[in-house]
């Protein structure tokens, strides 16, 4: 299974668009293990950055090395050694599968549940390379045409640091500083690769942009950076991973992801994720810790997070808004799923200083199995910001008696025009409920799919449609083996 | 030396278990200190503002004057402390009503050993560790099983004393046995026009056990420039019952913890508390009720009302333990700010470890509402009075739960300036 990726890396390391990074083996495997202020310099020197990316690299190292990891969220996973990772992902050439008679005959199951085409099962797999479904020209290419015609950029992030480096510069690091969190300045200083997409003023972008087509989104390693510029009166809606499992070695993932908002703007941003989240006695799996900001800059600003996560053995990840401008607003819309043996600690921060700012958030939690899940989130009035106004949902399911739910949101408010509220309720799927479709002579595990996708359907319907689809059917097949 | 921590001669410093108390509640306090800004429990209250100044114990024999005839205003049987000092009871206890100096019951009743210090965790509670250093004065109450005590327990502390910077420990032990049940009222108040600042250091040691109810009511209005941390660690056995009440309104920074272990199947608690402040004053309502075991029960409800530059802080955790079934917990917090620089922290926490629970928290905050505020002024109320009206009416949503209607009168009163003044 682990194959799979590495051979999408090696498939897309001799297309063309592929100029920067880590293309080869050979070249990966001279970065020694660990790190230092020699491993950076070689990274920076690798993708041929400016000067200027590298001492930004090498001041975020050294903040770094006197920062301690966070110990405050709930979980628990043995400590990691930063000194024994890999800083450069070295693509390991390994034998590729010839058919999908050869892939693992789990993961077929799971693509089937999911819907997943034929010939994308075979690219997830890695049995054909992602140009042989999307025509002989690749999607990718065909899309960054049309886009271009609209002045928007999409691109790889070394490329935006060649290509746009006034742009870069202004923006990187304005809204997640490396000094910010232990996992964010650890980023800051080792980042591989991301994705870069700026909307010039009064521009809708024609079309959602994923990551899932940028050819080279598969091989941004566990450092990933991703920057998004939306200029004056433009919109864009942006979509992250895929819901196919994508199994990944990397243990670690410590993203980044910065959106800035300038006036009358508005970001979409959904992500589903869903990594390797380990087996059922919880061994392997990836830790991700990732922060991700946006900040609403302009007067009638927009953004909305909308995330579905049920892969990782460990999440650590709060998708946060800055309502800077006046009459800015942010919404966030998570659902997170944790079964077996995983632990999730996720939420949100709104940080209210302009005036008639708004927020809402709604997150639905469901643990199963042995698994733990905690909302942790933050709603902060300052006293500037006359108006505000707040909704924070947060519920829990709970399925079996031996999984674990927690709420700790944090309420902080210093203006007394700003008005809060905040509910949280925790319970388990109720009795009348599946008795009422049990009668009816709907099996008991399609009748808790039905009330846990009932459940989340606040969170799903924000989801872009295609996405919401395939949303769906992740979440059952995430709490597979949990009932009964 | 740790500051507060002050080396003064105890009475009892001869029985050697209370030594060992002593010197553990030291040596704990020693290492954990004030709570830092950073330490979680205490992030928005951060004590170290108020503790710049060193605060020292009262030594023995410093004298007090008594005064034991304060207005209070419904029959009850009162307990006097003068200055952190037990200072008289009245005789007509109730029958199966126990009522000790503290002291006392640690020399004669060896019973209460293992008792004392085992609910308040001092590895925890930093204040509780320094209460434990100095531990010796307040009182053990103890309630006969099948007693239903009629009238209510009143421990008043009165501050009196103009010294600057003194330091008072208290702690009471109660245990309700079987079946019992009783209401018990704490007050604390000072003399008119003291400007002296002080710290109280409060913990009550609360056992309840078998279907034993014990209504707790709490009223803190301590002078403007006093600290005030108190610590409720309370135990209730199957089938039992905590209810508790408390009013903060004074002090400059003022803390009620309370921690409820419902230990067995069927036990209950209601943590409810109000709070009003002006001025700079923080306060602080904690609370942290545990649900150990199946069809356990909480409620909670905090209302609070601030103005000027104070800031109110709420910590609730509601914790069920792993096959803890069948509980509810549901918990309620509102406040409501008057003006432009109070500020109002909040952080309810849910920590649920078993599926079959039916668990809820709120929290809303928002200030008067302007169209009511215009419906009286329309009718000729002033806009003073009709401020009054409404956050009268906002508190008692949470004093009317009180089930002793004098008590409840009495909250109303010391809620709201407006009635106190008639």
């Amino acid at each position: 299974m682990e194959e799979s990726k590495n051979n999408i890396e090696i498939t897309d390391s001799s297309g063309d668009k592929y100029k920067y990074g880590f293309t080869t083996a050979i070249e990966a495997d001279t970065v020694p293990i660990g790190l230092n202020a020699d491993v950076i310099k070689l990274i920076s020197k690798k993708k041929g950055e400016p000067e200027w990316l590298l001492e930004w690299r090498l001041k975020a190292f050294e903040f770094w090395q006197g920062m301690k990891e966070p110990s405050w969220a709930k979980l628990h996973y043995d400590k990691i050694d930063y000194q024994s990772l890999s800083y450069y992902s070295a693509p390991k050439q390994k034998v590729k599968p010839q058919s999908l008679q050869d892939v693992d005959k789990e993961l077929l199951e799971t693509y089937e549940k999911l819907g997943i085409p034929l010939k994308e099962q075979e690219v997830l797999a890695g049995v054909v390379a992602v140009d042989a479904v999307f025509d002989s020209v690749s999607v990718a290419t065909t899309y960054r045409a049309k886009l271009a015609e609209q002045g928007v950029i999409f691109c790889s992030i070394s490329e935006a640091v060649k290509e746009h480096p006034d742009l870069v510069k202004q923006y990187l690091g304005s809204v997640v500083p490396y000094t910010d969190n232990f996992f964010a300045c650890l980023n800051s200083a080792v980042f591989t690769d991301g994705s870069f997409v700026y909307i010039p003023k009064g521009v809708k972008c024609p079309m959602e942009l994923s990551t899932y087509f940028r050819i080279n989104a598969k091989n941004t390693g566990q450092f990933e950076r991703t920057l998004i510029i939306a200029d004056d009166d433009s919109y864009v809606s942006y979509l992250e991973g895929c819901t196919a499992p994508q199994r990944d070695e990397n243990q670690l993932h410590a993203a980044i992801v910065e959106i800035v908002v300038l006036n009358n703007a508005e970001v979409k941003y959904s992500t589903v994720q869903n990594w390797y989240p380990g087996d059922k006695d919880g061994k392997g799996g990836v830790y991700n810790f990732v922060t991700k900001r946006a900040a609403c800059r302009g007067e009638n600003s927009k953004v909305s997070w909308t995330q579905v996560e049920t892969g990782s053995a460990v999440t650590w990840k709060y998708p946060s808004c800055v309502l800077q401008g006046n009459n800015s607003s942010g919404e966030f819309y998570s659902v997170a799923i944790t079964n077996n043996y995983q632990q999730a600690d996720t939420g949100t921060k709104m940080i209210h200083i302009g005036k008639n700012t708004t927020s809402k958030i709604t997150s639905k939690g469901i643990s199963a199995g042995m698994s733990n899940q905690t909302y942790r989130g933050l709603v902060k009035i300052s006293p500037n910001a006359d108006n505000a106004r707040n909704y924070t949902q947060c519920d829990s399911l709970l399925i079996g008696d031996k999984c674990g739910s927690h709420t700790v949101p944090y309420i902080e408010n210093r203006n007394r025009k700003a008005q809060l509220e905040h509910e949280a309720t925790t319970s388990k799927i109720s009795d009348e409920q599946l008795f009422y479709c049990r009668q009816r002579g709907i099996s008991e595990e399609e009748a808790v799919s039905l009330i846990v996708n009932g459940f989340c359907k606040d969170v799903m319907q924000h989801l872009p449609m295609e996405f919401a689809i395939e949303a769906a059917k992740l979440i059952n097949i995430s709490l597979e083996g949990s009932v009964g | 030396m740790s500051k507060l921590l002050h080396d003064i001669k105890l009475i009892g410093d001869d029985i050697p278990w209370l030594k060992d108390m002593r010197s553990a509640g030291r040596e704990a306090f020693a290492v954990s200190g004030i709570p830092q800004p950073k330490a979680e429990a205490w992030k928005y209250t951060k004590p170290i503002r108020f503790f710049a100044n060193d605060f020292i114990p009262a030594p023995r024999g410093e004298s007090h004057a008594s005064n034991n005839n304060i207005n209070f205003p419904f029959d009850a049987c009162k307990i006097y402390f003068e200055n952190g000092v037990f200072s008289s009871c009245d005789d007509d206890l109730p029958q199966g009503v126990e009522v000790l100096p503290l002291i006392e019951a640690i020399m004669f009743k060896p019973e209460i050993r293992g008792k004392i210090g085992a609910l308040a965790d001092i590895s925890k509670h930093p204040f509780a560790a320094l209460n434990q250093a100095y531990l010796g004065e307040g009182l053990y109450i103890k309630v006969a099983a099948g007693t239903k005590v009629a009238k209510p327990l009143v421990i008043i502390n009165h501050i009196t004393a103009e010294q600057e910077l003194r330091q008072y420990s208290l702690r009471n032990l109660v245990v309700m046995d079987d079946s019992s049940q009783a209401e018990i009222m704490e007050y604390y108040c000072y003399d008119g026009e003291l400007k002296s600042s002080y710290f109280v250091n409060m913990v009550n040691e609360i056992y309840i056990n078998k279907n034993a109810v014990l209504h707790h009511y709490k009223l803190q209005s301590e002078a403007y420039k006093a600290a005030h941390i108190a610590l409720n660690s309370v135990f209730v056995a199957a089938s039992g019952e905590y209810k508790s009440f408390c009013l903060q309104k004074g002090a400059d920074l003022s803390r009620n913890e309370t921690k409820v272990v419902l230990s067995a199947e069927y036990a209950k608690a209601e943590v409810d508390a109000a709070y009003v402040m002006n001025g700079w004053a923080t306060i602080d309502t904690t609370t942290d009720i545990e649900h150990l075991k199946p069809l356990t029960q909480s409620l909670q409800l905090v209302k609070g009302v601030i103005g000027g530059q104070a800031k109110g802080v709420f910590q609730g955790k509601i914790h069920i333990a792993p096959q803890a079934i069948k509980t509810e917990g549901y918990q309620l917090h509102k406040a409501m700010l008057l003006s432009d620089e109070a500020e109002i922290d909040v952080k309810p926490e849910l920590e649920i470890f078993a599926d079959d629970v039916k668990c809820s928290h709120g929290a809303a905050s928002g200030e008067l509402n302007a169209d009511q505020l215009f419906y009286m002024r329309s009718r000729g109320i002033g806009e003073e009075e009709a401020r009054q009206i409404l956050i009268d009416a906002y508190l008692n949503d949470v004093i009317a739960k009180i089930d002793n209607q004098e008590i409840k009168q009495f909250m109303s009163m010391a809620a709201n300036p407006l009635k106190e003044r008639e």
